[in-house]
């Protein structure tokens, strides 16, 4: 049975209820994580790390809810692209379910390597 | 394929329109392409809430009486609420806290030169709602003529004052 500690698991809840902008929002923020990106270079960068090329419905569909949440913040911008930047939530919120994910990923490796 | 954009809220738009169109016009138009954009529209009409800010999800649901009063006046002190420009913002902040030192000053005078009388004592009730007066002349006044400003800061704060005044010089008199 995995645990994950008390404060993790409210981090973790952050990225609950996305639906089906679950995934793309996870990518999102992996995505933020390097730097701040418009939306273009998410999609290119997204594309390039995941193989997954996100359209515009899904990655605004993500981008609203993700902001709406406070896990990114729009940066000002000259032009019409605008960037964004994962905020301080988002940040612990994506180390949260990374930190899950991989708890999941050794588990299951240790159970095929044992199977 | 920009006509697709039209198929989103006009608030949607307004945030997102531009860069929307941005990274749309980048992608080959494809099927897969307006079914995903078709989606996102309809998701968008669905969830009208998720364009909200957060401090503006705070203040709706402080204003169903979901969260606490104490909620709702920081959400309202911190600007969360209506909407404002940075500078706003910064106004808003600075009148408030100037407001509440000139209140302040006032009293403390009023208080050396005329003690502890029932007008004096209005004062300081009503410098309790002072500075959040003052600050409505910035938020929520702020597209008014400034006769119209004047006229309901004034009347409100004489209104109170009145009332604090009557509240003071009866409490005196027990």
């Amino acid at each position: 049975m995995l645990r994950k500690p008390k404060n993790e698991v409210k981090d973790d809840a952050e990225l609950d209820d996305f639906g089906r902008f679950s995934e793309p929002a996870l990518l999102i923020l992996v995505s933020l994580a390097e730097e701040p990106r418009h939306g273009y270079s998410m999609t290119e960068d997204i594309e390039a790390v995941a193989g997954v090329r996100l359209g515009p419905g899904t990655l605004y569909g993500a981008l609203a809810r993700l902001e709406a949440r406070g896990l990114i913040e729009p940066l000002k911008s000259e032009d019409r692209r605008n960037p964004y930047r994962l905020t301080a939530l988002g940040t612990r919120a994506l180390r949260a379910r990374l930190d899950s994910m991989m708890a999941v990923a050794r588990t299951g490796q240790r159970r095929l390597a044992s199977a | 394929m920009n006509w697709l954009l039209r198929l989103y809220p006009a608030r949607w738009r307004e945030r997102y329109g531009e860069e929307f169109a941005a990274v749309l016009a980048s992608q080959r138009a494809s099927v897969g392409l307006v079914l995903d954009v078709f989606a996102g529209a309809i998701d968008a009409h669905l969830h009208p809430q998720i364009q909200q800010s957060r401090a503006e999800q705070i203040s709706s649901k402080s204003t169903q009486g979901e969260d606490t009063m104490t909620l709702a006046m920081l959400t309202r002190c911190a600007s969360g609420g209506p909407k404002l420009s940075p500078s706003e913002r910064r106004i808003a902040f600075r009148l408030s806290i100037l407001s509440a030192l000139v209140i302040a000053a006032l009293y403390m005078v009023l208080t050396k030169i005329y003690r502890q009388a029932p007008a004096v004592q209005a004062v300081y009730w009503t410098s309790i709602f002072f500075p959040n007066f003052i600050y409505q002349q910035t938020v929520y006044l702020k597209k008014r003529l400034w006769l119209t400003q004047a006229i309901v800061l004034g009347a409100g704060l004489s209104g109170m004052y009145l009332f604090m005044l009557t509240v003071c010089e009866l409490g005196s008199k027990l």
